[in-house]
């Protein structure tokens, strides 16, 4: 449309003429937008990375999880530790209905134990203590750099350690033999993995760091009695997974006196973040970056009403000569919104920016897509609709008889 | 008197306007009644608060009549809406005031083709408009000064420029000269009076006797509505009653004419 040109042409004059105003009302959109953008994007990374390692492992996998619901507001202020200590609904049983699922090929359960691992000599800073069946060793990708992984004939005590808790604890990669202390008992190392480099993963445990013991060993910590965190299946080749899922489903409800305690995950599902830490801590973000952008859309209004009211006579005049409240309105929201949108197009830029710069510190890289562009522009022009819209239609109610009577 | 051949550009019947209700009612305008032919170039006169700018505004649209009839070339414009009003203000009337009121930040040439704007004429075609009128007023080399680089006068003929651009059915000027001083009143008086011979309609609010003498019809206000209404003013009668004429300006500055942008 031809006014549309017009009113783009009038806010840029008007823009450049208070240059630095416009600046920093830009800079506040801009930093709303930017914290969106790097949030969006490092949490983009993190699902691309375990992502990616599915696609690697082929869709097999059915993963299996306590059911953690969906955080509310209330995590937000009381982040309920429950969940992280509370006993998990699996039982030992539920393995075997698993494997005994027909299309199964391979499941493992995943035991984590909290407590210290260290000889005599050295304490790791960082270990994960992970009881398990020897089928993870294919469901997870599991490759041994020396040694072997543990099975069904190994003796108790005796542990497949990661690369770099063998560093740590030995000061070498070279360590079959040696003998260290979990909990106090002592084990031998039987095998030690090969690098793996995914600190970030659907198991949630890092293997370079992990000491990986039989899953009787993990019950005897535990009393005799299994605490399963997570079981991993791994369906055959050719498996409908949907129908694998619900199958495990059925399975696990039977199992728990059809409570539906369990969730399962298939395919790219695996990847969603599950942990409740993980949405509690994305949430709090989004709250922070929205907070942000309100001030900065309010940073808009305020800079739009000064606006208006410096330009009243020539809002007065403009109707005068033919203006309609429709044009007047549009003439200034065409104004803030090349305000919002110029701020989120930098705030896109110092977005990825700062997702650079962060994942520099963390394990994994932020991911580019066109949603996150979306975001970042429908949010930033979103705002300058939001904040611009009062100011322009005060703009537009101005009496042109009174406007222009002023500052004669 | 009225040229029975063309229709009236406009049309007013009983209007009325009140401000205030209760007890602080009060009609600024009271029944007036006023037929314009094309080709008129009235003056209107009168003491401060009789009703002259308020018919002037009501006329151009900028405000409503609280009672009355209004018909500008043919069209009852009092039941029109806003947008359609201030359609009729883009292609039809023209507005000179007292102050000028041109955009400080726009040029000479912006500040005339600023009504083409609403007329929805593309932008170098309005630029080539406003160029025209302004080379019509001998103003052409100043199309690149800002306005604070003109003087009172110039100022006000590019505030004319500005209201003939859309060619308008009529011009509207509040004391055009109010803030002149008495060789660019004349200067300003004069090239109203030519815009008048080429054909335009114009309707002037003004204090001063003496400028009533380049108009066809002199109408005297007294509180709200139409106290005397002459069609062939002769000049006052005695030059004692003048008023003087405005104060020279100190305030705006003739400097800087150095060179176009």
């Amino acid at each position: 449309m031809l006014l549309l040109a017009d009113h783009y042409r009038t806010a840029r004059q008007s823009l450049d003429r208070s240059r630095l105003r416009a600046f920093l009302t830009m800079l506040g959109v801009a930093i709303g937008v930017a914290s969106i953008t790097a949030i969006l994007a490092l949490s983009g990374g993190v699902n691309k990375v375990i992502g990616k390692q599915v696609a690697e492992l082929g869709s097999s996998i059915a993963v299996v999880r306590p059911s953690t619901g969906q955080p509310t507001l209330a995590d937000l202020s009381n982040p309920s530790p429950s969940n992280a200590y509370s006993t998990s609904p699996f039982q030992e049983r539920d393995i075997e209905s698993i494997r005994n699922i027909n299309d199964t090929e391979a499941v493992a359960a995943l035991m984590t134990i909290s407590g210290s691992v260290r000889t005599s000599f050295a304490t790791p800073p960082r270990s994960t203590i992970v009881a398990t069946s020897p089928e993870m060793q294919d469901i997870a990708g599991l490759n041994i750099s020396e040694g072997q992984f543990i099975d069904s004939v190994t003796k108790q005590n005796t542990a497949v350690i990661g690369t770099q808790l063998s560093i740590d604890l030995f000061g070498t990669e070279q360590s079959i033999g040696q003998n260290f202390l979990i909990r106090g008992q002592p084990f031998t190392v039987i095998g030690v993995l090969e690098r793996q480099n995914r600190p970030i993963n659907y198991n949630n445990v890092d293997f370079d760091y992990a000491a990986i013991i039989s899953f009787e060993s993990g019950k005897l910590f535990n009393g005799g009695v299994a605490q399963i965190q997570q079981i991993d299946a791994k369906a055959k080749p050719g498996t409908d997974m949907s129908a694998y899922g619900s199958a495990i489903e059925k399975a696990m409800q039977k199992n728990h006196d059809d409570q539906k305690d369990v969730d399962v995950f298939t395919g790219q599902e695996i990847a969603k973040p599950t942990s409740a830490l993980f949405k509690f801590v994305s949430i709090v973000m989004a709250v922070i970056a929205s907070i942000s952008l309100l001030v900065g859309g309010i940073g808009i209004m305020n800079i739009m009403l000064v606006g208006v009211s410096e330009r009243t006579r020539e809002i007065g005049l403009r109707k005068a000569v033919g203006a309609s409240n429709a044009t007047i309105v549009s003439q200034f929201l065409i104004e803030s919104l090349i305000i919002s949108f110029l701020g989120g197009l930098l705030g896109f830029l110092g977005g990825y920016f700062i997702a650079f710069v962060v994942s520099l510190l963390i394990p994994y890289d932020p991911t580019f897509s066109w949603m996150i562009v979306g975001w970042a522009f429908g949010l930033s022009l979103g705002v300058g609709v939001l904040f611009g819209l009062y100011p322009a239609i005060r703009a537009a109610r101005k009496d042109p008889i009174e406007s222009l009577r002023r500052y004669h | 008197m009225a040229k029975p051949a063309s229709s009236p550009v406009i049309q007013l019947t009983d209007l009325k306007k009140r401000f205030g209700v209760g007890d602080a009612e009060h009609y600024a305008l009271d029944g007036v009644d006023l037929t314009v032919q094309k080709g008129e170039f009235i003056a209107i006169m009168g003491p401060s608060g009789c009703g002259k700018t308020t018919l002037l505004n009501i006329i151009g649209m900028l405000d409503r009549a609280t009672d009355g009839e209004y018909v500008l070339d043919g069209r009852n414009v009092e039941d029109l809406r806003g947008g359609k009003q201030a359609r009729i203000r883009a292609e039809q009337i023209g507005f000179i005031f007292q102050s000028f009121n041109l955009i400080e930040r726009l040029n000479v040439l912006e500040n005339v083709a600023l009504p083409l704007t609403y007329s929805g004429l593309h932008h170098m075609k309005r630029i080539q408009r406003a160029s025209d009128v302004l080379k019509s007023f001998h103003l052409q080399e100043r199309e690149y000064y800002m306005p604070w680089q003109l003087s009172g006068g110039q100022t006000q003929r590019v505030a004319i420029a500005r209201a003939l651009v859309n060619d308008p059915s009529i011009i509207l000027a509040d004391e055009p000269t109010g803030n002149l001083d008495s060789k660019s009143s004349h200067i300003i008086m004069e090239e109203l009076s030519e815009i008048h011979k080429k054909g335009n309609t114009i309707l002037m609010v003004t204090h001063n006797p003496n400028l009533t003498t380049y108009a066809t019809r002199v109408i005297t206000m007294l509180d709200g509505h139409i106290d005397t209404d002459t069609a062939h003013p002769t000049l006052p009668a005695a030059s004692s009653e003048k008023r003087p004429l405005g104060k020279p300006k100190t305030k705006r500055k003739y400097t800087k004419r150095k060179g176009k942008k």
